[in-house]
C-alpha cells in the first residue's frame, strides 16, 4: 500500500499523517540526497575554480579531439535523460515493455558514457598524467582536480546505472513500481545536470586554445 | 509524480535540445579567447541556466508542492554562498602562509 493510500480517510479515522510536500517518503528522502550531494559537487568545484583562476601556470591540456569527446559524453547523457522520462511515463501507464525498452536504452546510454569517460581517463594516463603531476609543467594539481571531480562523477553514473539494473529487475518482479522507477529518475537527472557543470569547468576551461 | 504529465515527450525533447544548444554556445564562447575570469564566469552563468531549466522541468519542480522548491532553493543557493565565501579565504590564509 503506497503511502498517499495510507494518508486517505478510511471513514473517520486518518491512519498516517500526509506529508506536507505532498510526495512520497522515498521521493523526499531522494531530494535531500541530491541536495546533499549537490553541496558535495560544490565544493570540489568552488574548490578548482578558485585554483583554475589563482594559478599562473595551469596550462590548457584539452585538444579538440578531447572537447568533441566531451561534446559527444554530454550529447550521451542528456539524451538518457530523454530517454529515463521516456521511462518514467511508460511506467505510470502500466506499459512494462515500453518501461524496459527505455530503461534498457538508460542504462545503455550510461554505460557508453561511462567508456566514453574511462577512454578519455586511459589517454591521460598514457600521456603521463597523474593525481599530483603534470606532464606538461604546468600546475600539479590539475590531475588532482580532473580526476577527482570526474571520477566523482563517474563513479554517480556508474552507480546509477546498477540501481537502474536493479529497479529494473524489481519493476519486472512486480517488487516495485512506477514510484519508484520515477526516484531513480530523479538521480539520473540529477547526474546529467551536474555533468552540465563538470564539462564546462573541467573541460572547456582548460581547452587548448 | 504530481506533475500528471503537463509536458508531452516532445516538449522534453525540445527542452533536451535546447540544453544541448546551451552547450554548443559554450563550446564556441571557449574560443572566442575571453579572459579566463569572464569565460569562468559566462560558462557558470550557463551551466545555472541549464541547471535550472534541468531541475524545474526535468525533475519536475515546477509541477510539483511549491513547498519542495522553497524548501531546497533557498537553502542550497545559502550553503553555496557560503562555500564561496569559504573557499577565498581558505586560498588567501594558503598564500599567506607560502609568503611566510
Amino acid at each position: 500500500m503506497s503511502q498517499s493510500e495510507l494518508t486517505m480517510s478510511t471513514g473517520h479515522e486518518v491512519l498516517m499523517e500526509s506529508s506536507p510536500y505532498g510526495m512520497e517518503k522515498k521521493k523526499l528522502g531522494m531530494w535531500i540526497f541530491i541536495v546533499s550531494d549537490a553541496c558535495t559537487f560544490a565544493t570540489f568545484l568552488f574548490g578548482y575554480g578558485y585554483m583554475r583562476v589563482g594559478s599562473q601556470n595551469w596550462g590548457t591540456p584539452f585538444e579538440f579531439s578531447s572537447i568533441l569527446n566531451g561534446i559527444i559524453m554530454t550529447f550521451v547523457l542528456l539524451s538518457s535523460s530523454l530517454s529515463m522520462l521516456a521511462a518514467v511515463r511508460a511506467t505510470q501507464a502500466g506499459q512494462k515493455a515500453s518501461a524496459n525498452k527505455w530503461l534498457g536504452l538508460t542504462m545503455l546510454l550510461g554505460t557508453v558514457f561511462a567508456i566514453l569517460h574511462l577512454r578519455e581517463w586511459f589517454k591521460m594516463i598514457g600521456e603521463g598524467w597523474r593525481l599530483f603531476y603534470n606532464p606538461l609543467g604546468g600546475a600539479a594539481q590539475f590531475g588532482a582536480c580532473f580526476f577527482s571531480v570526474t571520477g566523482l562523477h563517474l563513479t554517480h553514473v556508474i552507480s546509477g546505472v546498477i540501481a537502474l539494473a536493479f529497479i529494473a529487475r524489481g519493476y519486472n518482479q512486480g517488487r516495485y513500481d512506477s514510484s519508484h522507477v520515477e526516484t531513480a529518475g530523479l538521480y539520473w537527472h540529477f547526474v546529467d545536470l551536474v555533468w552540465m557543470f563538470v564539462f564546462p569547468l573541467m573541460y572547456l576551461m582548460n581547452a587548448a586554445r | 509524480m504530481s506533475s500528471n504529465q503537463e509536458l508531452s515527450m516532445g516538449s522534453y525533447a525540445g527542452i533536451v535540445i535546447g540544453l544541448m544548444i546551451i552547450v554548443g554556445i559554450e563550446v564556441v564562447l571557449t574560443y572566442q579567447h575571453l579572459s579566463v575570469r569572464t569565460l569562468l564566469f559566462a560558462l557558470l552563468c550557463l551551466a545555472s541556466l541549464e541547471a535550472f531549466v534541468g531541475v524545474m522541468y526535468l525533475m519536475h519542480v515546477k509541477y510539483e508542492n511549491r513547498l519542495l522548491f522553497w524548501t531546497i532553493f533557498p537553502a542550497t543557493l545559502f550553503v553555496l554562498v557560503l562555500l564561496n565565501y569559504l573557499w577565498p579565504d581558505a586560498y588567501r590564509m594558503a598564500r599567506m602562509s607560502l609568503g611566510r
